[in-house]
């Protein structure tokens, strides 16, 4: 049962993951951008929807407006900032979004203190059991909300006119331009919708865990770990390759002792880097 | 008749600090299909990338009676110039179908659009046989079909397409040919840059040839193909090496 028990865990948790890293796959294929501030975008969602919760709304119901204002700020950055360095050296990018990452987490501890906070609804305890596991409700929500989210991700790349852009700016950007797309609002939307789904992701996550204003860097390392293994492409992938990393936390922290669970994300960046440098850099 | 269409006048462009177009002089008249022939190097890419802006240049441009050697190459799209990019350039992981739109990008009026699709898929039949099918999985010739039926999907005012006939057997270049005389037909202005001197000239009304980023020759279309000095040049005749 111990066992069954993990496994669920280690998928709702994992589709959470792969939502968080869902953003920094869809910027990083698109832009060519490894977007460093991608976990500072999920902490500064989770402090919206806590904030909001605190204010007395239902985190769920708070969700839509972390997602609008880390849209609007991703937005921002993107066409006032970004844009000047976007198809410049990689390094540009990466030294950029590595000190926007700084900013935003002081920012952070200045505005909200460095207090470990959590998003407790009445509901957050509440759980089914099924056949002897017991499923939390909020996870399992959590997870429904990354798929439910990925499938309109995916549909809106695949069916719409924006999507089609998006897309055709990836492939082939002097041909995308030279057929009237504007590469700087695409690439202002795109990193916005991956701030929009960062932020969404932060909201769950404090859901299930804690939120300070340093849970940035590791969810960024994790993000782009699961981005390597889901691929840059297609938005189901991803949210497959956050599983693929939930549950093998799970199984570590089964087999291993939970302190192993960090491990095993982290293990596998250093093996990614290692093995295969070139394709973890040149995915798009 | 009304003034040209498109107007190069000193046209300079390069790459860096290498200069490839040394002062171009160059007009196409609405309704023309001109040719652009010359070798390989000879600066014919570098020319249509300074047109469509992808690329900063000297001189004057004008398309329409407007300067555009200041607009960004979406902007001089949005006026009605076109390019079929050498290499045909298309969205490799996108079907056939969605290449076509995005040629459509600009345009929001559906029901044109979908009548544009009819036509294209009219134009060349293959294409709507394969629309679900990723275009870097076509053929050479059917990529360069995809390339002009994407490019028809933008409702040109002037169609550039470069290096057409690169890589495709005689038969299939023959086939784009006879679909770039139909296309001019149809009210659509070409301007066709070709290393393959004789099949531009053989449907073009007017030729330019560019040599060393220099227009070293512009006559008509027939005087060009009967021209001993550029037979021997480009077709290799008697003191060929």
């Amino acid at each position: 049962m111990l066992f069954a028990q993990i496994l669920v865990d280690g998928v709702l948790l994992g589709g959470l993951y792969g939502l968080m890293a869902l953003g920094m796959a869809l910027v990083w294929g698109v832009l060519n951008i490894v977007n460093l501030a991608h976990g500072a975008f999920i902490m500064l969602g989770g402090y919206v929807v806590y904030f909001l919760f605190v204010a007395g709304l239902d985190p769920f119901a708070a969700l839509p407006i972390a997602m609008l204002a880390l849209f609007a700020l991703g937005y921002v950055i993107q066409r006032g900032l970004l844009n000047l360095i976007v198809r410049s050296a990689l390094l540009n990018t990466l030294l950029f979004t590595f000190g926007l990452n700084v900013v935003l987490t002081y920012l952070a501890q200045l505005l909200f203190s460095a207090d470990f906070r959590t998003i407790n609804p009445s509901y957050a305890g509440a759980n089914v059991t099924l056949a002897g596991v017991t499923v939390p409700l909020a996870w399992l929500a959590a997870f429904l909300v990354a798929v439910l989210l990925a499938g309109l991700l995916q549909l809106l790349l695949d069916r719409s006119r924006l999507g089609r852009a998006i897309r055709a700016t990836a492939q082939n950007l002097d041909a995308a331009r030279l057929y009237g797309v504007d590469p700087r609002q695409i690439y202002a939307v795109t990193f916005g919708i991956g701030a929009a789904l960062a932020g969404t992701a932060g909201g769950l996550y404090g859901l299930v865990a804690q939120i300070t204003p340093y849970i940035g860097a590791t969810l960024t390392a994790k993000s782009f770990v699961i981005a390597i293994i889901g691929g840059l492409e297609n938005p189901l992938l991803v949210i497959l390759g956050g599983i693929v990393i939930g549950l093998a936390e799970a199984l570590a922290s089964l087999y291993l002792g939970p302190t192993y669970s960090d491990v095993i994300s982290f293990g596998l960046l250093v093996l990614i880097l290692v093995l295969r440098p070139a394709r973890s850099l040149k995915l798009a | 008749m009304s003034a040209p269409l498109l107007v190069l006048h000193g046209l300079v462009a390069g790459y860096g600090d290498v200069p490839v177009l040394h002062g171009v002089d160059l007009t196409v008249e609405s309704g023309e299909l001109v040719a652009l022939v010359g070798s390989n190097g000879a600066g014919k890419t570098t020319l249509l990338r300074a047109v469509s802006r992808l690329l900063k240049s000297g001189g004057e441009i004008r398309f329409g009676g407007t300067d555009i050697a200041a607009r960004e190459p979406e902007a001089v799209f949005g006026l009605g110039l076109v390019q079929v990019p050498e290499g045909r350039q298309l969205f490799p992981r996108m079907s056939v179908e969605e290449n076509l739109l995005m040629g459509a990008y600009r345009r929001r009026d559906r029901a044109a659009i979908g009548a544009s699709l009819a036509q294209s898929f009219d134009l060349f039949p293959v294409l709507a046989a394969r629309r679900r099918q990723m275009a870097g999985s076509l053929s050479g010739g059917e990529q360069q079909m995809c390339a002009i039926a994407r490019a028809l999907m933008a409702a040109p005012r002037l169609l550039m397409i470069d290096e057409m006939s690169l890589g495709l057997a005689p038969i299939i270049v023959d086939r784009l040919l006879d679909v770039l005389v139909k296309i001019r037909g149809q009210g659509v202005t070409i301007l066709l840059v070709e290393q393959d001197v004789f099949a531009a000239l053989s449907v073009a009304d007017r030729g330019y040839v560019l040599e060393h980023g220099r227009i070293v020759r512009a006559a008509s279309a027939a005087e060009l193909k009967s021209d001993p000095a550029l037979q021997r040049a480009y077709l290799g005749a008697e003191d060929a090496p």
